[in-house]
């Protein structure tokens, strides 16, 4: 079949793009849970939103999507304040234990997964959406990609690194560790919740909007296109280990590599089975996860 | 067996016998409604029996529901109805025991997560096996049973469901499940098979589900993966069993039934915005009334 | 006294002009359906098939009513959400049908969904025509009273098969969605190839949601063949489409199956789809009422119908109208009326035997230059093809 080394060099660059794609979801859900503990099944309703408000700044105002970006990151930050202050704040204040916190946090998430879904599709309709950009054909080291799928890849890995920055050298990164590690213990040394969580909560989401606008360049925007994302999101944070920023850039490039071998090596139909079994299988060996304290 | 509940499976029973005469008394609309009423019985009742008692929050119930639903598919042709849905039950409940002796001992929330993605997993496998033996994707059912069976059928399911959600709370067993739910190490330091109660526990509450799938397949015609798991199952069977209140045993029932007709008569008359308000529901019922209505109750049906 | 009189009379007088209309008027033809609003079979059905019920209910109360045996009603829509649920879908239409006991009745979305409502079809005895229903298993129930309107798999893939003969095409590779829809194209593609002569070289299937294909057409690629097929479903045919190009993979003959028709497509694809063909029917430089049916909907929805099925949904409901005009509101009489009549539609004559639609043939369409040119077969055609086709761009 003349197999070289380039085309082997191209299905890992492959995997990596779609995971890197993964691991940008996952990095707000990380945050969210990591801090809060908080189990935000709606995450990838705020992808979708973001990449709807991407598209329609496009489509009606003629915006470039990288330019409305920024726009869109604040605006699903602001929107991030007010869920929390709406729905979650009051979880984290009344639960006896962190169980009933993750329980109560994902029950809420379900209704809010079919709020915001549901009022995606009374605005938009149900209709497909798409529009072009960036489809030039990108050559590197004698492979090729599409320019908006390499965006996506840069910006998620960039994005992973100056999340990694932000929370080992700044003061307000280290105060969020801080808080993961011993929330009684951040407080009596003066580190305010009431600040810090909604906060995070709003840049989980902002995350979230970001890279629903990148995928809206790459793939088609329907109301529904959220849910597959959180359920991988989900398994990448897990793989990962919970709350590890570099666990999630990890668990991420390592999902879409074990998705784009295990597919050539069986059949494209099995991505599912692979993508679960690594999970159960990283799960039983390493319980907390391949990069957790 | 105590008095309270002899009594209560006293009722439930009653309760069922009258039920048992709506096929020649509504129209095939009202039966259907019905149907629908006793299904989020069945499906909440067993789910509370495990999750609610247990606190280990499972969203998989639309896979065992559609493993049942296959188990109808492959077998009716050469199995009778009668014994199909028992064995839907029974393998959804096999499936749930490998899947519980393989993660139960993770923590609530991993736990959670795998089970949100389980239905999709069952599916693709499902998919994947018809697709390469089969070479077929979709089973279609020629031969069903008639309505009034079926809806006798799932009756008896609903029955024995909530029978058994009461005879588990106040065994032996029921206290390990809840003695998980309240402080897990604790209850393993006092001797509780914690693990074996917990897989016991997830089995038999998959195994409702999957007799319910098995049975109620029957009146689709058509069987294919991506109709039967549904995971609008899982989450409505949640959210009955939260509103009414998971460690109840009244709660559930009654919060299957008011839901059922309130979701039917909103689709009817609010035909887009209702799933929004089903949404809103959710969050307003965990923010305000966490232990769902049926903590609002007193006495025997609260606790039974 | 007087006054209280006059009043009273005058009460009279508007009660009776208010409600001398209604009881002038005659009841309306109510028409009950459900139809996925919600979940993943809205996608298709907001697309193609409602928008068709909504958009011929108005023309038709605009031009005074359905003639039903000559005298003239109002039409009534009562459309529900079936949520995309086939427990929905069965017990809506068992209200619609048994408990509302409505006129007539429009079919749902999808194969699904419509195999949910045969037996209830058949219990009730209601005539249904079908615009999103394929499968020899569908038509295999031989249900007297469900009608198919679309092509089924195997003329469709007959008539591809018959083009790329045409054109000397000699190997092929092929992949298929691993759904009922992309299991049974495939089945049809073999045989009609392999009747053809056409030696399929690679065949695979994916899952439905896959988010990467790359592997698997570099490996196609690789094999070189004169014509690529994908049997996919709108998502799959996006993707599989700009990751050819990415790849520079480029055979003189590309299909992808269900998408291509849709507008957004082109939108979406922009320069990309020129040369691209798939499964379509019509477009709108096929005749003067296909051109006008294309105006109206675009002046009420602001948006174009699909180049498929969303005109079989339009004729469907002409037939419907046509069969009305002359059999009235009894059902028996009505189905007869549709299975042994020959209706002129907007996609030509429509003509049943055993429920299938044996008149409209397989139709292979291109995009060229933005419209969805039908290229085969040669009496329909609206453009010659572009074989082969031309470089990405």
């Amino acid at each position: 079949m003349g197999v070289s080394m380039g085309f082997w060099l191209e299905l890992a660059a492959s995997g990596l793009i779609t995971g890197g794609i993964y691991a940008l979801v996952a990095l707000g859900l990380n945050l969210q849970y990591g801090l809060m503990r908080i189990m935000n099944i709606s995450h990838g309703e705020f992808l979708m939103l973001g990449a709807y408000l991407t598209w329609l700044a496009h489509t009606v105002l003629g915006v470039n999507p990288l330019l409305s970006l920024p726009a869109v990151a604040l605006a699903l930050f602001v929107l991030g304040l007010v869920v929390y202050r709406l729905c979650f704040r009051a979880i984290a204040r009344g639960a006896p234990s962190v169980e009933v916190i993750e329980a109560r946090s994902l029950l809420i998430g379900f209704g809010l997964m079919y709020l915001v879904q549901n009022a995606a599709l009374m605005a938009w309709g149900a209709d497909l959406r798409g529009y072009s950009f960036l489809t030039e054909v990108v050559e590197v080291g004698g492979a090729r990609f599409a320019g908006n799928r390499l965006l996506a890849f840069g910006f998620a890995v960039a994005a992973s690194l100056a999340l990694l920055a932000l929370l080992r050298w700044t003061i307000v990164g280290k105060a969020v560790r801080a808080m993961m590690q011993s929330p009684t213990g951040a407080q009596l040394v003066g580190i305010d919740t009431a600040v810090l969580h909604p906060v995070v909560f709003g840049a989980g989401l902002a995350l979230a909007g970001v890279a629903g606008g990148l995928l809206s360049m790459v793939y088609e925007i329907t109301p529904s296109m959220g849910e597959p994302y959180t359920v991988t999101a989900l398994i990448v944070i897990v793989l990962g280990g919970l709350g590890s920023a570099a666990g999630c850039l990890a668990g991420g490039l390592l999902l879409g590599l074990v998705e784009a071998f295990g597919m050539h090596f069986t059949s494209p139909s099995l991505k599912m089975l692979l993508s679960y079994g690594v999970f159960i299988a990283v799960l039983l060996a390493r319980p907390k996860g391949l990069f957790s304290r | 067996m105590n008095t309270n509940l002899r009594q209560t499976l006293g009722a439930v029973l009653a309760a069922g016998c009258a039920l048992a005469a709506l096929p020649w008394l509504l129209s095939d609309f009202l039966l259907s409604l019905a149907l629908s009423c006793l299904m989020y019985v069945a499906l909440a009742s067993s789910w509370a029996m495990f999750s609610g008692a247990t606190h280990y929050l499972s969203l998989a119930t639309s896979a065992f529901f559609g493993i049942g639903a296959y188990v109808t598919a492959w077998g009716l042709g050469t199995l009778p109805y009668a014994l199909a849905v028992p064995l839907g039950g029974v393998i959804a409940a096999l499936f749930a025991a490998l899947v519980g002796a393989a993660v139960l001992h993770l923590r609530g929330a991993y736990f959670a997560v795998l089970t949100f993605g389980l239905g999709e997993l069952v599916r693709h496998a499902i998919t994947y096996f018809e697709k390469t033996y089969a070479k077929t994707v979709g089973r279609v059912l020629t031969e069903v049973p008639e309505a009034a069976t079926v809806y006798l059928t799932v009756l008896a399911i609903a029955v024995a469901a909530v029978a058994a959600n009461a005879a588990v709370r106040t065994s032996r067993f029921g206290l390990a499940l809840a003695g998980v739910g309240a402080d897990e190490e604790r209850a393993q330091t006092l001797g509780v098979n914690t693990r074996q109660a917990k897989i016991a526990g997830f089995a038999l509450s998959a195994f409702f589900a999957g007799a319910l799938g098995a049975a109620i397949a029957v009146r689709w015609t058509y069987i294919e993966p991506l109709s039967v798991f549904n995971p609008f199952i899982g989450f409505q069977t949640v959210l009955i069993a939260m509103i009414g209140g998971a460690q109840t045993l009244a709660g559930p029932v009654a919060s299957a039934v008011v839901f059922s007709l309130a979701t039917e008569l909103l689709r009817l008359q609010f035909p887009y915005a209702y799933l929004m308000l089903l949404g809103l529901l959710l969050i307003v019922l965990v923010l305000y009334l966490p232990g769902g209505i049926g903590s609002l109750l007193k006495g025997r049906w609260a606790r039974a | 006294m007087h006054q209280a009189t006059a009043v009273k009379t005058l009460v009279a007088a508007l009660l009776a002009a208010v409600l001398a209309p209604a009881w002038a008027q005659d009841a309306p033809v109510r028409i009950g359906y459900a139809i996925a609003r919600s979940g993943p079979w809205a996608l298709g059905a907001q697309l193609t098939q409602e928008p068709n019920y909504i958009l011929w209910a108005d023309q038709v109360n605009a031009a005074g009513g359905l003639s039903v045996k000559g005298k003239k009603r109002k039409v009534e829509l009562v459309g529900f959400d079936d949520r995309s649920d086939a427990e929905t879908v069965v017990r809506t239409y068992e209200k619609l049908m048994g408990s509302d006991k409505v006129d007539l009745i429009l079919p749902p979305w999808g194969t699904g969904a419509n195999f949910a409502v045969m037996p209830v079809v058949q219990k009730f005895g209601y005539p249904m025509i079908a615009p999103t229903a394929t499968g020899r298993k569908l038509l295999g129930m031989k249900n007297p009273y469900f009608f198919a309107i679309l092509q089924q798999p195997d003329r469709m893939m007959n008539a591809l098969a018959e083009f790329l003969k045409a054109r000397n095409v000699q190997t092929a590779a092929m992949i298929h969605v691993d759904e009922l829809f992309g299991l049974e194209q495939a089945g049809a593609l073999e045989e009609a190839f392999k009747e053809k002569g056409i030696r399929i070289i690679e065949k695979k299937s994916y899952p439905l949601g896959v988010k990467d294909l790359k592997p698997v057409l570099n490996d196609i690629k690789a094999k070189n063949p004169d014509a690529f097929i994908a049997l996919s479903y709108p998502p799959d045919t996006f993707l599989v489409t700009a990751q050819a190009r990415e790849l520079a993979f480029n055979p003189a003959a590309f299909y992808a199956a269900v998408g291509t028709a849709f507008p957004v497509y082109r939108d979406k694809m922009g320069p990309a789809a020129e040369g691209v063909m798939g499964l379509g029917t019509w477009n709108p430089k096929m005749s003067a009422a296909a051109k006008s049916y294309f105006d109206a909907h675009v002046a009420k929805f602001n948006k174009q119908p699909d180049r498929w099925a969303s005109a079989h949904a339009y004729a469907a409901l002409q037939v419907m109208q046509r069969a009305v005009e002359k059999a009235g509101l009894d059902r028996k009489a009505l189905r007869d009326a549709i299975a042994n009549g020959e209706f002129d539609t907007i996609i030509g004559k429509i003509r049943f035997r055993n429920g299938e639609n044996v008149t409209t043939p397989g139709v292979v369409s291109q995009w060229q230059s933005g419209e969805f040119e039908v290229v085969w077969p040669p009496d329909r055609a609206t453009s010659p093809a572009l074989h082969p086709k031309p470089a990405w761009r």
